[in-house]
């Protein structure tokens, strides 16, 4: 563990910011249709528990890192092999995540910038970062979390004021029941974006009042889907479900529909910055957590050094993870979603949790 | 000082690389494509005219002088099987690359959207990133597409803003041509509820000057004009109709479309003797079953002023205005009538009844959705009521037309 200390604030930022950075971008819960929004709504209900039960783990040990109280809980041998399981898991994600901003960027402005180039490029400015310490990390995202919350307030404002909102679209609710709904939850929305926030377990010890990591993570979450469900219900209503569901980005297609008093169109910047600063948190903090689990499951002094071995590691696997957008999406949705998420995220934590709970009882016991 | 050194080194050379100029295109390098018209010609293939501004003669003489000689737009063509075939083949005409984020209007002509439909050539504009779906989507009536990009307007300089103005004039003050763009027609040929509808545009005069610069500059009135003309219903892509004047109001009406419009009612057997300007309206459209059957309802509030008489009528008096919002109301009545009446005939559901339909019971919907313009919509029951109110007479109350009455 390196020495480092972050404020509440500063991990609510990082929470907010790392559930938006790439959710905000790209269709969610769209199985769901016109009730996407309620999707996200009750995904948030999810997000809330599995944060709980992330807490909980924090709670019986609220100094060391997960890689480390997974050898407390299960065994050294099985804890150890757990936890570079999910160093495993947290750099397949932070690849996953590089190479869809690498091809976002390349679909809407690059198209002739080699993926290879765009990915370096971004990964150079994070392996920077990431060098610094978690400190700095959440030092940054303060000072970008105003922007980014500017720039959707304003937004949102130049929607509302060009007259595009059409809340027809959301009609009919609920036009097969509560059943699509409640699947799209249960096989997409709490594992995306809700569930990845298992990787704060690498991040809260470093809080500075550990008190207060139930609250601000609880907040964090809330708002995000606030701002999530937000962000769907004005794509819904300005593109139509069928054109949402087409997009490959409908926030990009929202945006680019604005038309105010014949000057204020184009405003493509809008989705790039909200790309860039999103991208940016959400890579680094999986980032960060591989690092911080290697550096502390193989007893590294520096884990600062750590960043580049690693990073090339992540910049390889974003190159060869497949050969197209369509099927790292599918691979996103097919393969990764129930057979890798739903263990990761939900399973392993709630059964550490359990057994983490029988064990300090008995301690008490005695 | 070794390591100062280098780390100038890795800053000049990290500037270099990371600028973001991997493929930079400077503007001298670039066509800026105003306008776009799509055709085909006999042998099968997709003819693209490309209109092209030319921005040192867009821009006036006040900036120095220099622009005003030649034509501040110029027009490229090819051909090819598809639309980015047709796009691509031009760089053998073209020097410069052409680039699309500018494009505001897509001309589509007649003959292909009767014979082959719209639906094919859509994708690339939808597809491609530099081309914007705002771009307003047109029709050209009785004319070639070409012939309407390659014609030099008047007004504005560059053409494609002409015609981009004159549609949206004639929507903000006649009520006639609700202009559609991209996204929106893309919406309603994918929507099973919803039929789109372009507005039409056509090249009257003399079609062989229209392309010269003295079009635009010779005389006070030009050989060659632009009109927005009549309205093209699509059913299926294809254009199965046209539609003009009242009906396309009447439309206008119930796709709440309208902002302003006139409506001349007659009064004691005058025909057109009391003009009406509508100045705000709101029309709301609501679907529900009644034993199985769909029922539509459409209640229209308009509120407006007199702008014109012709006949002695005193408009003091609160009962004639009742009787005169009466009339308007018969009028509007009639319009919309006629506008469903036509869409009927056609069988092409132009109203969005069926999404109405699809919001407010969707079980129904999924029944009747799959031959909803063929069987349903056109025995369709439709209820119209229309509250249209006068709220001024503008500058005076009786006209002088009273007076001269009396004095006889």
């Amino acid at each position: 563990m390196e020495k480092a200390k972050i404020s509440a604030y500063q991990l609510f930022v990082l929470i907010v910011l790392f559930e938006l950075g790439s959710a905000l971008l790209v269709p969610i819960a769209i199985e769901a249709k016109q009730d996407a929004w309620l999707a996200i709504l009750l995904g948030t209900a999810g997000g809330f528990f599995l944060y709980l039960v992330y807490y909980g783990l924090f709670h019986y040990y609220p100094d060391i890192l997960p890689t480390e109280y997974m050898q407390k809980i299960v065994g050294k041998p099985f804890g150890k092999l757990l936890a570079f399981l999910y160093i495993l898991y947290f750099m397949y994600l932070a690849a996953r995540m590089l190479r869809v901003f690498g091809e976002l960027l390349i679909t809407f402005a690059y198209p002739r910038t080699p993926l290879f180039i765009l990915n370096a490029l971004f990964l150079v400015v994070i392996i920077y970062t990431l060098r610094k310490g978690i400190e700095v990390v959440a030092r940054t995202g303060e000072l970008l979390f105003v922007i980014l919350f500017l720039l959707t307030i304003s937004g949102f404002m130049l929607i509302v004021i060009s007259g595009l909102i059409d809340l027809h679209n959301l009609q009919p609710v609920l036009e097969e029941g509560m059943l699509p709904a409640v699947k799209t939850v249960l096989t997409r929305t709490l594992y995306f974006p809700f569930g990845e926030a298992i990787v704060f377990t690498m991040i809260l010890p470093y809080l500075n009042q550990s008190k207060k990591a139930k609250l601000t993570g609880v907040y964090a979450i809330g708002l995000s889907g606030l701002t999530l469900t937000l962000i769907a219900v004005l794509n819904i209503s300005v593109l139509g479900i069928n054109l949402t569901t087409r997009s490959q980005f409908p926030l990009l297609s929202t945006i680019q529909t604005i038309q105010i008093g014949g000057f204020l169109e184009r405003l493509d910047v809008y989705f790039m910055l909200f790309l860039i600063l999103g991208g940016f948190f959400k890579i680094s903090l999986f980032f960060y957590g591989a690092v911080a689990g290697t550096a502390n499951l193989f007893n590294f002094k520096e884990p600062s050094k750590l960043a580049y071995p690693i990073g090339i590691a992540i910049l390889l696997v974003s190159m060869t993870i497949s050969s197209n957008y369509a099927e790292h999406i599918n691979e996103g949705i097919r393969l990764i979603m129930l057979p890798i998420h739903l263990p990761f995220q939900v399973i392993i934590p709630v059964l550490l949790l359990i057994i983490a709970f029988f064990k300090h009882r008995k301690k008490r016991g005695k | 000082m070794k390591r100062k050194w280098f780390l100038l080194f890795l800053i000049l050379t990290t500037t270099s690389l990371i600028s973001g100029c991997w493929n930079a295109r400077e503007l001298p390098d670039l066509a800026l494509v105003s306008a776009l018209g799509i055709d085909k010609n006999e042998a099968g293939k997709y003819v693209g005219t490309f209109q092209i501004i030319n921005p040192s003669y867009v821009t006036g003489g006040l900036q120095g002088g220099g622009g005003g000689q030649g034509p501040p737009t110029t027009v490229y063509s090819s051909t090819g099987d598809n639309i980015y075939d047709v796009t691509r083949r031009l760089s053998t005409k073209s020097p410069r690359t052409l680039y699309y984020a500018h494009t505001n209007l897509l001309v589509i002509s007649e003959d292909l959207a009767k014979k082959d439909g719209i639906t094919n050539i859509l994708d690339a504009f939808e597809r491609d990133f530099e081309f914007r779906t705002t771009a307003m989507v047109v029709i050209a009536h009785r004319s070639k597409a070409e012939d309407i990009i390659k014609t030099l307007p008047p007004l504005d300089k560059v053409a494609a803003v002409n015609v981009i103005k004159t549609l949206k004039n004639t929507e903000s003050l006649l009520g006639e041509e609700p202009t559609v763009n991209l996204q929106e027609v893309i919406h309603y040929l994918v929507s099973p509820g919803k039929e789109p509808l372009i507005s039409g545009l056509s090249l009257k005069g003399e079609k062989k000057d229209a392309k010269k610069v003295t079009n635009a500059q010779g005389s006070s009135t030009p050989k060659a004009r632009l009109e927005a003309d009549g309205i093209a219903v699509i059913k299926d892509g294809k254009l199965v109709d046209w539609i003009h004047g009242k009906t396309a109001r009447g439309t206008g009406w119930v796709l709440n479309r309208i902002k302003s419009t006139i409506v001349n009612i007659n009064w004691e057997k005058e025909k057109a003797a009391i003009e009406y300007t509508v100045v705000r309206q709101k029309t709301k459209v609501t679907a529900h079953t009644k034993k199985g059957q769909p029922k539509i309802s459409i209640h229209i509030h308009a509120e407006g002023d007199i702008g014109e008489v012709s006949v002695p009528v005193n408009l003091n008096d609160p009962h004639v205005l009742r009787k005169i919002e009466i009339e308007v109301e018969k009028t509007i009545k009639k319009d919309v009538h006629d506008a469903i009446h036509r869409a009927k005939e056609n069988k092409t559901d132009t109203f969005g009844f069926g999404e109405a339909l699809h919001r407010s019971d969707p079980k129904e919907w999924n029944k009747l959705k799959t031959d909803w313009n063929d069987v349903t919509f056109p025995k369709l029951e439709v209820d119209v009521t229309v509250e249209a109110f006068v709220r001024r007479t503008g500058l005076r109350n009786k006209s002088y037309l009273s007076e001269l009455k009396n004095n006889r």
